[in-house]
C-alpha cells in the first residue's frame, strides 16, 4: 500500500513540492527555534559565566539599570522613585552585611575624546571604566603588563585599542593616552558646553581582553577627575551628592541570595546578579521563542491548509481510481490509510526539505553570526548553531503528524467514496 | 443449489425525492459452477447493476443472492471483493503509474491468500495471458488487448471463484475481442471458474454456454 501511495503522489511532482513548501516554512521557523534559540540563550550565559563570577553581585542606586534592554522608564516611576545615593556611608553599611568578602567601586568616566599621544584621531567607542580591581580578577581576560594594580596615572587598554592603532601590546605599553573634553556629547549631536577644557594624561600600563570597554582607570583618580568637570570642591563632595553609579559587591559562596535581599530590601539598591541575568536571558530568549512558535504554529496551518486542498483536489482526479481499488478488495479502512500516507508525505517532504535548508543556511551563517556576537563582546562562542539529530528527529516526526492530521477529513472522504459511484465518475 | 442463485432481484435508484427507476425489478436466475454464462440486454436493461449487485459493489437491493450456498450479504464485503469474485471492467481501468506486473499484483495489496505461492501465480497469469515479455511496461505503452489481458490476470490473481465481466469486449476490435474470448473460456476451462460475461453483443454471447436476457430489469 506504501508503495501505491508513493505512486499516487509521485504523479503530481509540482503540486507535491509546492504544498509541501508550507510545511517547509514551519520547519524552518521551528528549527531555529530549536536549535537557535538554545544556542543564543547558551551563547549569552557562557559569556556571562566566562566573565562573572556566580557569588558576585553587581550594585546600583537605579532601578532601571537594565532599563534599556528591560523595558521603557515611566515618568511617575521616576518621580516616585526613592534615589539612594552610594556614598562612603553606603558601602560601609554593605560592608557590615554578613557574607559581603569584597567591594569593589566601578564607573563609568564620559564626556572625553580619547587620543594616543601623538596621533589625531581619537578611538571611536570613548567608554572609560573607573575601576579599583587589580589586572588578575576576572574581569580582566589575558592581561600583558608589568603591574596589575592600576597606578593613579595609569591606564589599561583592550586589546581593540592597540588594533585600533596599529600597535602590539609591547609598543603601546608606556606610551601616553590622552583624554581631551568631547565637543558633542553622548548622543553626538547637541554641544556640551558644560565642560572645563582640561586634559588628562595617563600612561599605558598594560593590555587586556576586551567585553564592551576600552579602557579601565584608577577609580580614586577618575573621582578627581567627575569632581573636578562637575564643579565639585573635591571627590568626597561628588561621593557625598552624586555617589557612585555602580558597586561589585563580592559575596562568600551560599551567602550571595542572603546578601541580596538584605541589598534590596535593606538599603532600597538595585542588583544585578547571576540569577538577574539568566532569569532576564531567559524571559528575553522565552519571548522570541513565543514568537517564533506563533509563527510557525501559523505556518503549520496554513501548510495543513494546502494539504487538505490538495487532497481534497486529488480525490476528485482519483475518484475512479479509488472505485477500481475498492472494486478489486480494498477496503474503505485501507483507502483512508493510503490517502493518510499521501498526506503525512508531503509533510515528510516539506520537514526534510525545511531541515536540509535551515542546517545549509546554518552552516553558511554560523561564522558570520558567531564574528556578530564576538564583535558585541561574546568571545566565549565559538559555534553558535548546533545540529540536535533527536531534534532534527522530533521535527521530522511533527511535519508528518501534521500532515497526517491534515489529511485526516480528505481521506475519510475518500474512504466513504460508493465505489459504484466512484466507478461511474468522469 | 446452484453454485449462483439469484432471486427475484430488485433494484430501485432515486433519481430525486419523487422519481424513481427501477433497474431491476425481479430477475431470478441460477448458475452452475464452472459454467460460462452472458448476460444480454440492450442499453438501461439493468447488466451493469446486476453485475454491481454480483460484484459486491452495491448492497441496497432487495431479493436475494446466494453464492456457494451462503447469501453474500453474510460475507465480509472485503473478503467477498477479494477473494470470491474478479472482475473485470470494459474500460480495463489499469493504474496509470503501476506497471503490468504491479498492477495484476495490486489486489494482493489489500490482503492475500498465505497459502497461494503468488510469483508461481503470476508467471503461470503472465504465461496464459501472453504478456511475459511485457511485465515491466506501463498501461500507456500497452494496446487495447493487452490492457484487458493485464486486467484479466489482475482479477484472477487471488484466485476467485467467479469472474465477472462488464463488457470485456466493448472497446476492443472484433479480432481482438474474440482473443480475449477465447481466453476467458480457457480460463473457464482451466480453472473450473465460474464466469459471467455481460455483453450487448448477440455474437459474443452466442459463444458462451448460456445467454441470459435481461428487458427493462427483468430476465426474460
Amino acid at each position: 500500500m506504501f508503495k501505491y501511495a508513493v505512486s499516487l503522489i509521485s504523479r503530481r511532482k509540482l503540486r507535491t513540492f509546492l504544498t509541501s513548501l508550507g510545511i517547509m516554512i514551519a520547519v524552518m521557523l521551528m528549527t531555529f527555534i530549536l536549535f537557535g534559540m538554545t544556542d543564543l540563550q547558551d551563547a549569552v550565559l557562557t559569556q556571562f559565566n566566562s566573565v562573572f563570577k556566580p557569588t558576585d553581585l553587581y550594585v546600583s542606586n537605579s532601578s532601571f539599570a537594565m532599563g534599556g534592554v528591560s523595558s521603557a522608564p515611566r515618568k511617575e516611576d521616576v518621580q516616585n522613585e526613592e534615589k539612594v545615593v552610594i556614598d562612603n556611608n553606603v558601602v560601609e553599611s554593605i560592608k557590615s552585611i554578613e557574607g559581603v568578602e569584597e567591594i569593589h567601586r566601578i564607573f563609568a568616566v564620559t564626556g572625553f575624546d580619547v587620543y594616543l599621544e601623538g596621533d589625531d584621531i581619537p578611538y571611536p567607542r570613548s567608554l572609560i571604566q573607573a575601576v579599583d580591581l587589580s589586572a588578575d580578577n576576572e574581569l580582566f581576560v589575558n592581561f600583558t603588563g608589568d603591574d596589575p594594580v592600576l597606578k593613579e596615572n595609569g591606564i589599561f587598554v583592550s586589546n581593540y585599542v592597540t588594533s585600533f592603532f596599529e600597535l602590539s601590546a609591547d609598543e603601546i605599553i608606556g606610551r601616553n593616552i590622552v583624554l581631551k573634553p568631547s565637543q558633542i556629547n553622548n548622543f553626538g549631536s547637541i554641544p556640551n558646553t558644560n565642560t572645563t577644557a582640561q586634559e588628562y594624561t595617563f600612561v599605558v600600563q598594560g593590555v587586556v581582553e576586551t567585553d564592551n570597554s576600552a579602557f579601565w582607570i584608577n577609580s580614586d583618580r577618575a573621582l578627581e577627575i567627575l569632581a573636578q568637570r562637575g564643579g565639585f570642591k573635591n571627590k568626597e563632595e561628588y561621593i557625598q551628592t552624586v555617589g557612585y553609579s555602580q558597586l561589585l559587591v563580592s559575596t562568600q559562596d551560599g551567602k550571595t541570595s542572603q546578601v541580596e535581599d538584605a541589598l534590596v530590601n535593606d538599603l532600597g539598591l538595585t542588583v544585578i546578579s547571576t540569577k538577574t541575568i539568566v532569569d532576564f536571558v531567559s524571559t528575553l530568549t522565552a519571548g522570541l521563542t513565543i514568537a517564533l512558535i506563533i509563527f510557525g504554529s501559523i505556518s503549520a496551518i496554513v501548510a495543513s491548509i494546502g494539504i487538505i486542498n490538495t487532497m481534497i483536489m486529488s480525490i476528485y482526479e482519483q475518484t475512479k481510481e479509488i472505485g477500481i481499488i475498492k472494486a478489486i478488495g480494498a477496503s474503505d479502512f485501507q483507502v483512508l490509510i493510503i490517502f493518510l500516507i499521501q498526506a503525512g508525505l508531503i509533510g515528510l517532504i516539506g520537514g526534510l526539505l525545511g531541515l536540509s535548508i535551515t542546517y545549509l543556511l546554518m552552516k553558511v551563517a554560523d561564522p558570520y553570526v558567531v564574528k556578530l556576537l564576538s564583535d558585541q563582546g561574546f568571545t566565549a562562542v565559538t559555534t553558535f548553531f548546533h545540529f540536535q539529530p533527536l531534534n532534527a528527529l522530533y521535527i521530522t516526526l511533527s511535519s508528518i503528524l501534521v500532515g497526517i492530521i491534515a489529511g485526516i477529513y480528505p481521506a475519510m472522504k475518500a474512504a466513504k467514496l460508493d465505489p459504484v459511484n466512484a466507478l461511474r465518475y468522469e | 443449489m446452484s453454485y449462483i442463485q439469484v432471486q427475484n432481484l430488485k433494484r430501485r435508484y432515486a433519481i430525486s425525492k419523487s422519481v424513481f427507476v427501477d433497474a431491476l425489478r425481479g430477475v431470478t436466475f441460477d448458475v452452475e459452477k464452472g459454467e460460462f454464462i452472458s448476460v444480454i440486454g440492450s442499453s438501461g436493461s439493468g447488466k451493469s447493476t446486476l453485475l454491481n449487485i454480483l460484484g459486491g459493489l452495491d448492497r441496497k437491493y432487495t431479493g436475494s443472492v446466494y453464492v456457494d450456498e451462503k447469501d453474500i450479504k453474510e460475507y465480509d464485503p472485503n473478503y467477498y471483493r477479494r477473494y470470491v469474485v474478479g472482475t473485470i471492467f470494459q474500460q480495463f481501468y489499469l493504474i496509470p503509474s503501476l506497471n503490468v506486473e504491479e498492477n495484476i499484483l495490486l489486489p494482493l495489496k489489500f490482503g492475500k491468500k498465505e497459502e497461494i505461492d503468488f510469483e508461481e501465480r503470476l508467471n503461470y497469469l503472465l504465461d496464459i495471458v501472453g504478456l511475459k515479455h511485457r511485465v515491466k511496461h506501463f498501461p500507456r505503452e500497452l494496446s487495447g488487448g493487452e490492457a484487458q489481458r493485464v486486467a484479466i490476470a489482475r482479477a484472477l490473481i487471488d484466485s476467485p471463484k467467479i469472474v465477472l465481466a462488464d463488457e470485456p469486449t466493448g472497446n476492443l476490435d472484433s479480432k481482438t475481442g474474440n482473443d480475449i474470448l477465447e481466453l476467458l473460456k480457457e480460463l473457464n476451462k482451466e480453472e473450473e471458474l465460474t464466469i459471467l460475461l455481460v455483453t450487448h453483443d448477440q455474437a459474443i454471447a452466442q459463444k458462451t454456454d448460456r445467454i441470459i436476457t435481461l428487458v427493462d430489469g427483468k430476465n426474460v
